[in-house]
């Protein structure tokens, strides 16, 4: 096999077995008669706890050490495979559109949100002339990342895609990696299935072209 | 004589008949051969090797595709050494191949896909240096000569079924291609065969080139409307841009058994694009029941005829279609002499002829399904050909064997000199024997300008012919002694071996004149159009009072040239109102326009199978499963030949009403990819006469009509009679086509 380097580690969730991590709660036992419902009032009622937690929220206020986050100010980082909001990923050697256009993400899209128009251009290649993704009806389960034979559209990490009505459009320009940042190297690969593996290079078979 | 063969394929006993090749033998017992050039309706290509088979006793492989079995005989289909055979002739064609399979047309379809998928071709030791070869545009077409596997289809189909005879290999080892022949450019008819046979995407339809894949299209079955050859065809549609309708990207055909002109394939953007009026409907309603008259076209299904004839016994009114009228009449008078309401022959007969006669038709643009099955015939059984008319037609030249040229009007002549010398020894009843006795012989040769020697050189040629056709075209139909003609026609058919096609004009002529009581058209006010002229129009034509569907946007039959009774579908959907809205408005009530399918005339042959138990396809080996044909219809035999009458002449200019290749109607017109040809073309000669030339602007007036055209010279025209085209224009259908007409030069 080829993709032994992807190794998935699972934490053993296996509550019957000895070296698990798993261990029964102590609980005490409810009380059932009416003189233990009302003991147990009369605990709960003058042990001070709500006075417990103020003391907890007044530490904490005082430490200025929050775990909050300032959303919209600060944002978590996000994993590669998170799916978001699609780009369309450009060549690294042409700077051109990786994308040929050849229909698979509409064809295989199941919420039908995908819409692609071609055409030939005039250096007798076949352009997108049109593309555009309905986010109000995408589902983000990537299927299009997957089937494209090109890896030209992908899943990024923007997910502020709030709208003020229900169907709303990205379009193929706002989707590609503007040529600035291509020229600077930032494009970001995709890093989830259907990425480029490791080591591709070295398993590319050689056509003999004898000359 | 017909001997038949016994031997084995694969352990498999099966039989062969005379002239079977082992590859059909194996076919038709469902033995699988795999091939990359061969096509089942031409002869064998031999290009590919790919059939390869072991026969015992024969040293080395034997080519399936063009080797005929010997009694006895054992086959192996696949062992080792064929496997590895077949494997390296793959990996050969696969050399070099441009790995551009995301972007090409064809990928998805691809014979090579399939069959480097097939022999798992995942490895390559063959190569060879790469050259340039560079893409050529040839009109409609495109051919990128780095895709071309040389399998030489194109080549075969366009000289043997279409006729063009207009591409050839350029032979040179690694470096052969296609090229257009004796010409830089591709000069053809363009009927687009070549692309539907090509398994690569070598020659691909420069109209749909990189615009959809084969996995996005949707398929939808159905019959060309364009001519009554009625061919099938599949309408493939998709989303137009990214927010348009449903639009046809283009048209695609069963090309193993079935060919298209291009006029089916280019010409399918025929679709009603007009919305009506919110108030049209009430005024159609009214408009229907204050008519005295509807006028239509002949290019509507069997079941919107059927409304209409519904609808003129329901309001008294009368059916105008001149056309349908006159082809109704023609096959009375046919049918009072014969016994019967139905032609014997069909294409099928003319495919299969070894002598046709084709008379009273330029039939090369006016039904290529005959011309196909023309040259086919021509071609794969060397059919003698006689083709009568007043124009040579340079289409034809390649397939005919004999131009019988008569003068313009005389066609009840041709047809008696024709009768006689066919049934010179017919077992003829007396009065018919009279009637050829009657004849004046040589006041017809005069006046036909058709002299003996051709017609016994005619017989000569078909002396050693079994199966016989005799075609006969819109000239005779519209002719004032069309009566007298049909009978002569049906004289032929009954005492000879000759099968007779009759060629209707229009894609449903046939059906229309089956179902409908038609009355001569009179210049009356207050007639409604239906997808012809009249006072309130409802058209699929666009511009049109009313708009209805066009022949793509509706379901439903229409009747071929075969008799035959063809399903088509809604390729593309019309919001608007149909002919069943208008009727149910009116009180003749069903739910859908296909529930009248069964209801069609049983009196005409109709069966009264429903429009969804209709199939719709070819089987594997090329049988016709489409529809069903008509069943035949007897009626009282009781027709007497007329004497003949005296043969008109037709002197000054003449014009002659022909649309150029690729064009049919004003739905051909509405096809953007379609050339629209329309100039008034003439010879030499007839420049001269007419005092017009080439370029000029003139004015052409017939009848009561008044046109202006550009004239133009056409060096492949003889004689005086000029070409005058009538897709752009509204010529009324039953007019016979050779007229005479005033030409002016206009400033």
């Amino acid at each position: 096999m080829h993709n032994e380097h992807i190794q998935e580690h699972f934490n053993n969730r296996n509550v019957t077995e000895l070296d698990s991590n798993y261990y029964m709660v102590d609980i005490a036992p409810y009380p059932t008669d009416g003189w233990g419902k009302f003991q147990r009032v009369i605990k709960r009622a003058f042990r001070g706890e709500l006075f417990v937690g103020l003391w907890v929220v007044l530490r904490e206020m005082i430490k200025f050490d929050t775990h909050t986050v300032q959303y919209p100010a600060e944002k978590m980082p996000i994993g590669p495979r998170y799916r978001a909001v699609h780009e369309m990923k450009r060549l690294w050697e042409s700077d051109t559109e990786r994308c040929i256009g050849c229909g698979l993400c509409e064809k295989i899209c199941i919420s039908n949100c995908i819409r692609i128009d071609t055409k030939l251009d005039e250096n007798s290649r076949k352009e997108v002339s049109e593309y555009s993704i309905n986010l109000g009806r995408c589902i983000f389960c990537g299927y299009c990342a997957e089937v494209c034979p090109e890896l030209a559209i992908t899943h990024g990490g923007e997910y502020e895609n709030a709208s003020d009505q229900r169907e709303h459009f990205v379009m193929y320009e706002d989707m590609l990696t503007p040529l600035d940042k291509m020229k600077a190297g930032t494009q970001l690969e995709f890093e989830g299935f259907g990425a480029i593996t490791p080591h591709e290079d070295e398993r590319v078979k050689k056509t003999p072209l004898a000359y | 004589m017909n001997k038949i063969i016994n031997f084995t394929i694969d352990g498999i006993q099966v039989q062969a008949q005379k002239g079977e090749t082992i590859l059909t033998v194996a076919r038709k017992n469902g033995i699988y051969i795999p091939t990359m050039c061969y096509i089942s309706k031409t002869s064998p290509c031999a290009s590919c090797r790919m059939c390869v088979v072991e026969a015992n006793g024969v040293d080395g492989f034997v080519l399936s595709c063009n080797t005929p079995p010997t009694e006895g005989i054992e086959i192996t289909t696949n062992n080792d050494a064929l496997q590895n055979e077949r494997v390296n002739i793959m990996k050969l064609y696969d050399v070099n191949h441009p790995l551009e399979c995301g972007v090409c047309d064809k990928s998805g379809e691809c014979d090579l896909q399939n069959k480097t998928l097939e022999f798992s071709v995942e490895r390559q030791n063959f190569s060879a240096r790469d050259q340039l070869r560079e893409i050529k545009h040839w009109g409609l077409i495109d051919y990128e000569p780095s895709l071309c596997i040389m399998c030489e289809k194109c080549v075969h189909v366009c000289n043997e079924v279409i006729g063009d005879d207009a591409i050839e290999v350029k032979f040179g080892g690694y470096s052969s291609t296609i090229i257009p022949k004796n010409s830089e450019m591709l000069d053809c008819t363009f009927c687009g065969e070549c692309i539907a046979v090509c398994p690569v995407g070598a020659l691909t339809s420069s109209g749909f080139r990189y615009r959809a894949n084969a996995w996005e299209l949707e398929r939808v079955p159905a019959t060309c409307a364009h001519c009554s050859a009625g061919c099938p065809l599949e309408y493939e549609t998709r989303h137009s841009a990214i927010n348009g309708a449903d639009e046809i990207f283009r048209v695609k055909n069963n090309f193993e058994f079935t060919s298209l002109c291009g006029a089916g394939r280019f010409g399918f953007d025929f679709d009603n694009k007009q919305s009506s009026e919110a108030n049209s409907f009430e005024l159609a309603l009214k408009a229907i029941e204050n008519a005295k008259a509807i006028r239509f076209s002949s290019i509507i299904t069997n079941e919107e005829a059927h409304i209409l004839q519904l609808l003129k016994e329901k309001l008294g009114i009368k059916l105008f279609n001149e056309d349908a009228r006159l082809f109704g009449e023609f096959m009375k008078s046919y049918g009072s002499l014969s016994g019967k309401l139905h032609h014997s022959g069909s294409l099928d007969a003319i495919k299969h002829s070894d002598a046709a006669i084709v008379i009273g038709s330029r039939i090369a643009t006016d039904n290529p399904g005959v011309r196909y099955a023309l040259t086919t015939a021509s071609k794969h059984n060397g059919a003698k050909i006689v083709y009568a008319h007043p124009m040579e037609d340079v289409l034809m030249q390649n397939v005919i064997t004999q131009m019988m040229k008569y003068e313009v009007g005389t066609e009840e002549g041709v047809m008696a000199l024709l009768a006689y010398e066919i049934l010179k020894d017919a077992d003829l009843t007396e009065s018919e024997r009279a009637f050829f006795d009657d004849l004046d012989l040589g006041y017809i040769y005069a006046e036909t300008n058709i002299g003996e020697e051709e017609l016994s050189y005619m017989s000569k040629s078909f002396t050693r012919a079994k199966k016989r056709v005799l075609i006969i075209g819109n000239d005779l139909i519209a002719h004032e002694r069309a009566g007298n003609i049909a009978m002569l026609a049906a004289l032929i058919e009954k005492y000879s071996d000759f099968s007779l096609v009759v060629v209707p004009r229009e894609a449903n002529t046939l059906g229309v004149s089956l179902i409908n009581t038609l009355e001569r058209d009179e210049n009356i006010e207050n007639v409604v159009g239906y997808n012809a002229k009249g006072d309130f129009v409802i058209s699929s034509l666009g511009s049109a009072d009313l708009a209805i569907p066009a022949l793509n946007q509706q379901e439903g039959t229409v009747v071929s040239i075969d008799n035959r009774v063809l399903p088509t579908n809604v390729a593309l959907h019309f919001s608007g109102y149909t002919l069943n809205d208008l009727a149910k408005a009116l009180g003749v009530h069903k739910d859908e326009t296909t529930h009248y399918t069964q209801e069609l005339r049983r009196e005409a042959g109709f069966k009264g199978i429903a429009f969804d138990d209709l199939e719709n396809f070819l089987s594997p080996l090329g049988e016709d499963n489409r529809g069903y044909l008509l069943d035949e219809v007897a009626l009282e035999a009781n027709g007497e030949l007329e004497e003949l009458d005296d043969l008109p002449e037709f002197n000054g200019t003449i014009i002659y009403q022909c649309d150029p290749v690729l064009q049919f109607n004003n739905y051909t017109l509405k096809a953007e990819q379609l050339p629209k040809d329309n100039f008034l073309h003439g010879s030499a000669q007839f420049s001269v006469a007419a005092r017009i030339s080439d370029g000029d602007m003139v004015e052409i007036s017939f009848a009561k009509t008044k046109i202006q055209r550009k004239f133009k010279l056409d060096s492949e025209l003889k004689g005086t009679v000029a070409l005058n085209p009538t897709f752009d224009i509204s010529v009324d259908a039953g007019r016979y086509r050779f007229e005479k007409s005033k030409i002016v030069r206009v400033m």
